[in-house]
């Protein structure tokens, strides 16, 4: 009897023994000696398995970092960090199949079919702990801006995942240094910062027009 | 407005492009970057001397050196902090606004993030750290200079946990890379011979970020030192270390710098500074390998008045064909007698096989004097540290030395960049202790004739 799991199991040993998806349905429900429906009862196509994997990696890297005793007492850029670390950790044993899915990817901006299931648990995520973050004042609250940080995180995971796929070093380390210094720039950027300040000074002076030939620096 | 507060203010800039510097500045830099690279320590109190005293002569160096120094320094990070701290511990010969400068590179690097070190356990022991210990700090209590300190607890025992940061290893090179032109235009050198060098630090540079490696010779050191009288080491753990993690005991006490506030007795600080002269001199002569990183950082001052050792990054070892040529010119028996002196000297390769007699001649009269000046201490049973007629004279032999043209090339073994660092380093922070200091408990061991 077939499950999901042995499913994606067959799936990921044949695109990797092959290098490509199977020709059909049917030749692949052949192969794993299962009639065709019962592929069929679990996922609709290819592309719907590997959406699958890749949705299950982020459940679950959440449900193992909130499980971690520390979670509680990390900010909301610390939980993003945390998010990152432990995804890769997580990729690092399915590492062939990520470079194969990534891979074979058709190179444009819009999102791949099998990313969005796993675009929709990060972003709600990201929403959750920028919604922390914004509430204790960790981020800054910025009218229009404020709704887009997830799409920035997510930006983030997808560099991240193609720097990942093309890291040589030991361990991963340049990874490691990706995330700690891109998440932390993304955060810079998401706190207060001289550029809101310069945006109200801005502000205050269009409000207070007149202040120019007022205190004499009128064009004469 | 005091020249230091400007050069803070220019720190905080973002700093400059490297060609945004003018030539002559690169070049002072230079200078300085690649001080240790120089034979005799006093090259660098030389230099530095003459980049902060612009009176001195007639050069136009201001100020803004530290700062472009500084900027230069900043943009290496990693393995430049390395060179900025040894820069730093010639602490009273830089005037102390630029010390301070340079001691803060060290915790200039960006602390790790909380989620890091949690995902760097997870890596080495496959468990988070609130597993390993019984509590578990993932704030950091001190910056190293390549990684960062915590505090943590196991079985009612307080622990330090160091952990590296990631990728320094992979920089060295490529930093030792941008150091390199500096050197070039500083030293004028042919790129082998400035190899040799450069290889040398390269080495002890990646040593200090294999963890493994220090906690194994953390044990042997602290084992082969053990009879010394008060110096105290932390127990370390290698079932909780790896190749990023080292987990030793917490040592109580103050930093050199915390310690000399506190206005400790002449008593104490003989007492310390005895302690330091046994623990460097029982090593090179005994053990003929040293821990060449006398940066005050590395020692505490426990509440007992003992000196707490705490970093065995950077060890040292001293072949026999350095070791017993360089030493033995501290026995004044050896410098009485002019060919086998020279004879020293060429071992050193500080007399070249090429050399006319003149030159031989000159470089044998200027390096009898230099290690007559650093043998000092050895020469008497007892040496006041305090006294500072002792570093003038050094510093102002350096000063002499580096305006001369013969001295441009650099000359010696590679061995010297090492052991000049360290017991220059050593006389320093003595003279900061101002500690009288008994200097015959470990003699060097001495050979009279050379074949």
């Amino acid at each position: 009897m077939a499950t999901i799991e042995s499913i994606e199991k067959a799936y990921i040993d044949f695109v990797l023994t092959e290098g490509e998806q199977p020709k059909s349905v049917y030749v692949f429900a052949k192969k794993n000696k299962m009639p065709e429906e019962e592929f069929y009862r679990f996922f609709a196509s290819f592309d719907a398995i590997e959406q699958h994997i890749w949705t299950k990696f982020a459940v679950k890297t959440i449900a193992e970092i909130k499980a971690q005793e520390i979670w509680v007492q990390y900010t909301a850029r610390e939980k993003a960090l945390s998010f990152f670390y432990a995804f890769f950790e997580l990729l690092k044993s399915s590492r062939s199949f990520v470079v194969y899915s990534i891979k074979k990817q058709p190179k444009t901006f819009s999102t791949p079919q099998i990313f969005q299931g796993i675009k929709d648990v990060f972003e709600s995520f990201c929403n959750d702990l920028i919604t922390e973050g914004l509430e204790s004042n960790e981020l800054s609250e910025r009218k229009f801006f404020s709704n887009r940080y997830k799409d920035a995180l997510w930006v983030q995971l997808v560099f991240v995942l193609h720097f990942w796929i093309n890291d040589n070093s030991t361990g991963f380390e340049k990874t490691d240094e990706a995330i700690e210094k891109g998440i932390n720039v993304t955060f810079d950027l998401f706190q207060r910062s001289p550029i809101d300040n310069l945006f109200e000074y801005g502000k205050f002076l269009a409000k207070n027009g007149g202040i120019k030939e007022k205190m004499g620096f009128g064009n004469n | 407005m005091p020249p230091y507060l400007k050069n803070n203010n220019m720190s905080d800039n973002t700093p400059k492009e490297q060609n945004s510097i003018p030539t002559s500045k690169v070049q002072r830099s230079a200078k300085f970057v690649t001080t240790g690279f120089k034979i005799g320590g006093n090259y660098i109190k030389h230099y530095s001397k003459k980049l902060f005293n612009p009176e001195m002569d007639k050069s136009e160096l201001n100020e803004d050196n530290a700062s472009d120094i500084y900027e230069s320094l900043s943009e290496l990070k990693g393995s430049a902090l390395k060179v900025a701290q040894m820069l730093s511990m010639d602490k009273n010969l830089l005037p102390q606004a630029y010390t301070d400068k340079f001691s803060q590179s060290q915790y200039n690097a960006p602390p790790l993030s909380g989620p890091l070190i949690v995902q760097t356990f997870k890596k080495y022991f496959g468990k988070t750290p609130d597993k390993i210990y019984d509590k578990f700090n993932v704030r950091s209590s001190n910056a190293a200079s390549i990684g960062q300190v915590h505090q943590a607890e196991l079985n009612g025992k307080k622990l330090a946990v160091k952990i590296q940061y990631p990728g320094v290893g992979d920089s060295i090179s490529s930093d030792l890379k941008l150091v390199k032109p500096f050197a070039f235009r500083m030293l004028g050198m042919s790129e082998k011979e400035l190899d040799v060098y450069m290889k040398e630090v390269e080495e002890r540079l990646l040593e200090e970020t294999d963890y493994e490696l220090e906690v194994r010779r953390s044990i042997e050191f602290s084992n082969a030192c053990a009879g010394l009288d008060n110096v105290v080491f932390p127990k370390y753990y290698p079932e909780l270390s790896s190749k990023r993690i080292i987990t030793m005991d917490w040592l109580e006490g103050k930093h050199l710098r915390e310690f000399l506030q506190t206005s400790p007795s002449q008593e104490l600080r003989d007492l310390i500074g005895q302690a330091l002269w046994d623990f460097y001199n029982f090593q090179q002569h005994e053990l003929r390998a040293v821990h060449a990183d006398p940066h005050p950082g590395n020692f505490m001052i426990t509440p007992d008045g003992k000196l707490g050792v705490i970093d065995f990054g950077c060890i040292k070892e001293m072949p026999e064909d350095f070791y017993y040529p360089f030493f033995s010119l501290t026995s004044t028996g050896l410098m009485e007698n002019k060919q086998e002196t020279i004879k020293a000297f060429r071992q050193l390769e500080m007399i070249h096989a090429n050399d006319t007699p003149a030159q031989i001649e000159f470089y044998y009269t200027m390096y009898r004097q230099m290690i007559g000046l650093f043998a000092k201490p050895y020469i008497t049973d007892h040496f006041d540290f305090g006294q500072t007629e002792f570093f003038e004279e050094l510093y102002g032999f350096g000063e002499k030395v580096s305006k001369m043209p013969e001295f441009k090339q650099a000359r010696g073994v590679k061995h010297f960049i090492y052991v000049n660092r360290t017991n220059f380093g050593l006389y320093n922070i003595l003279h900061e202790l101002k500690a009288r200091v008994k200097t015959d408990t470990f003699k060097p061991h001495v050979v009279e004739v050379f074949a």
